[in-house]
């Protein structure tokens, strides 16, 4: 990379001429598809061929002009990608204004040693956030991510001591992945899968040689046979957890989390392999997540807390479902460790949590009684039946709720079937929000909104009592509530 | 124990105008669609309409009115009770809501752009919204129906005060 003030005429490169070699097969599809129906309608008259070689063709040479057209080049602390034959366009984008660099390899890029580099500048604004370079080779994948992250800031960190080293956080072993079913991700996987299925049947069952009728009448012959359907019903709900779980599997294969360079970064993937790079000086705190069944198994997963990171949900994943205690453990030494306790929450609250879980299936229960519409007797039953879970559910979610201030981060914690904690560093603090409902006014109750100009940019403390309402606050940030407080 | 003072300063008067203007042309528009589905629905003679309903359904546009004149005739002075702001020790304390009450500390420091609009009713009546953004929703504070001086002065002194204060943390 060329510093600032060396000559303007830096190398210019192009995307890796292997490309070539992946971008034609993915065009294919648009390409061909008509020329192929043209073939099907007119009979597969010998002409029709020719639209077919011509869709082939024509697949190629896009790839190439495209290919061609597109260059970018790394100069005077900016990236400049410049694409387009006919209609030209220039993106500029500054290097203080990159918030994160991607590599993501899928299979066919896997294959070729090639990669596409995602470059997150969080601009926000009507320009696309992610810049894209599909495709380059690793070794220009990782000489680009150095070049681009590479700053003033990091010039800091790298004095500090850490900087061009590379150590290894965790490597989360694979028998780990045991616990994937239990975070309730892709357990719909096989209803997807089947309802795929049909619908391809429905659209595509004509051009493949039977028509719909088959179809039909193979639901039809199910559908007279209901032990069958009941069958077919039951092996899908047992295969929710195994395919749930091939699915976890697969997206988080070998989950690597590094500290490089003065950025954390998380490599994971069977497949597709991704590589997100978190700066670690814009990383606030992190959020721990753990659903009723990880919680049963002791195990958590984690989030990263940072300023200006589009799609965090995806990207900011620091941990898959680990043993809560490595992971606490793990959290402290990459980002910061919460040392104080988790203050519980006045027992208005576990009357509210008790209330707001129970009352509506009771009351649901009690129209449907008065009511009496058809059937109504049918609706009744699971609705005490969800009123009696109500009660557990209630009583969890109460314990669930918490608060506290170690003097360096502020912690808030509520969810039951889906419990977070967010874990904030105090200088993320921007403002508070301070809610009551009509409600929450009756119970002499309050909620407590941290803004933090980071992650989702409030966290919240529900259901404290008048006292905590003022104490939270001003235990973090003093200074802000001075001014208007009153003894009384 | 100490607990929160209200803050100092109420906001102008005529917001109580706004208010009213606000919600009086909301409660038409809904008065008039539940007249309007109210007539539809009685008159369709559909199965599923219980038969009492299709002899009065003019109890739907009434409701509607009995809840909603009220609640329009009441809002705007207890919004106008409720609705104060302060600004002191660089630290911007708002207080709104009618059935949900909201209380917001923004500190001047952490502001990254003050915008005052002006709608409709609002240029009627020489009034204007402060909007004080920070990095975040949560941290964010919107101060309605100030008088058009108060909120350009304001404005202008939270703007220039921030730019002093800057500190870059977030």
């Amino acid at each position: 990379m060329t510093g600032p003030g060396a000559p303007a005429a830096a190398p210019v490169s192009r995307l890796s001429p292997r490309v070539l070699l992946i971008h034609p097969i993915r065009l294919l599809p648009s390409l061909l598809v008509p020329p192929l129906l043209l073939v099907f309608a007119s009979g597969f008259s010998p002409s029709s061929y020719i639209w077919v070689v011509a869709g082939v063709a024509g697949t190629i040479v896009v790839s190439l002009v495209r290919w061609a057209a597109f260059t970018y080049v790394v100069a005077q602390e900016r990236l400049e990608i410049r694409r387009g034959l006919l209609s030209r366009s220039v993106r500029t984008i500054p290097l203080e204004r990159v918030r994160g660099v991607d590599v993501v390899t899928p299979p066919m890029h896997r294959l070729l040693g090639l990669a596409v580099l995602k470059i997150d500048t969080g601009a926000g604004g009507e320009e696309k956030e992610e810049a894209e370079l599909d495709a380059v080779t690793l070794a220009e994948a990782e000489r680009l991510r150095a070049a681009l992250l590479r700053r003033a800031p990091q010039a800091a960190v790298a004095a500090r001591g850490t900087g061009a080293t590379e150590s290894v956080i965790i490597k989360v072993p694979r028998r780990w992945l045991v616990y994937g079913p239990l975070s309730g991700a892709y357990l719909y996987a096989p209803f997807a899968v089947v309802g795929g299925a049909i619908g391809l049947v429905f659209q595509w069952g004509d051009n493949l040689g039977f028509g719909r009728d088959a179809a039909l009448g193979v639901w039809r012959w199910l559908w007279d046979r209901p032990q069958l359907l009941l069958i077919v019903a039951v092996v899908l709900v047992i295969a929710m957890p195994f395919a749930g779980g091939a699915m976890y599997a697969v997206f988080t294969w070998d989950f690597t989390l590094r500290r490089r360079d003065g950025h954390l970064v998380a490599e994971r993937g069977l497949i597709t392999r991704r590589s997100v790079s978190l700066e670690s000086a814009r990383v606030r705190g992190y959020e721990i997540v753990d659903g009723l069944a990880e919680r049963w198994a002791g195990v958590c997963r984690a989030w990263a807390i940072v300023t200006g990171l589009g799609d965090s949900r995806t990207r900011g994943q620091l941990l898959p479902d680990v043993p809560r205690k490595v992971a606490v453990e793990l959290l402290a030494d990459a980002v910061g460790p919460y040392t104080g306790p988790l203050v519980a929450h006045p027992s208005a609250a576990r009357q509210r949590r008790l209330f707001r879980a129970v009352a509506p299936w009771v009351a649901f229960a009690l129209a449907a009684a008065v009511l009496r519409p058809p059937y109504w007797g049918v609706a009744v039953a699971p609705a005490l039946v969800l009123a009696g879970a109500g009660i557990p559910l209630g009583l969890d979610r109460y314990r669930s709720l918490g608060h506290g201030y170690d003097g360096v981060r502020l912690t808030v914690r509520s969810g039951s079937l889906r419990r977070a904690q967010a874990v904030v560093e105090r200088r993320a603090v921007v403002g508070w929000r301070i809610r009551q409902t009509w409600f929450q006014r009756r119970a002499g109750v309050y909620t407590v909104v941290v803004g933090v100009g980071a992650g989702e940019g409030g966290y919240s403390a529900v259901d404290v009592s008048a006292e905590q309402t003022i104490g939270f606050p001003r235990a973090v940030t003093p200074e802000w509530l001075a001014p208007f407080l009153e003894d009384g | 124990m100490s607990r929160l003072r209200e803050p100092a300063h109420r906001v102008s008067p005529r917001a109580r105008g706004l208010w009213l203007l606000q919600s009086l042309s909301g409660f038409a528009v809904l008065a008039a669609g539940s007249f309007l589905a109210g007539r539809w629905v009685g008159g369709s003679r559909w199965s599923w309409v219980p038969p009492w309903f299709q002899d009065a359904w003019w109890l739907l546009p009434a409701l509607v009115v009995a809840i909603g004149l009220p609640l329009c005739a009441i809002g705007p002075f207890v919004r106008y009770a409720v609705h104060r702001w302060e600004l002191s020790g660089d630290v911007v304390y708002a207080r709104s809501g009618f059935v949900t009450r909201e209380w917001v500390f923004v500190p001047v420091s952490r502001i990254q752009t003050v915008d005052k609009t002006q709608g409709w009713f609002e240029r009627l009546l020489n009034l204007a919204t402060l909007q004080i953004r920070t990095a975040s929703h949560a941290g964010s504070s919107t101060i309605v129906g100030l008088d058009y001086e108060v909120a350009a002065a304001l404005a202008e002194q939270l703007a220039r005060r921030a730019e002093e204060l800057r500190d870059d943390a977030t």
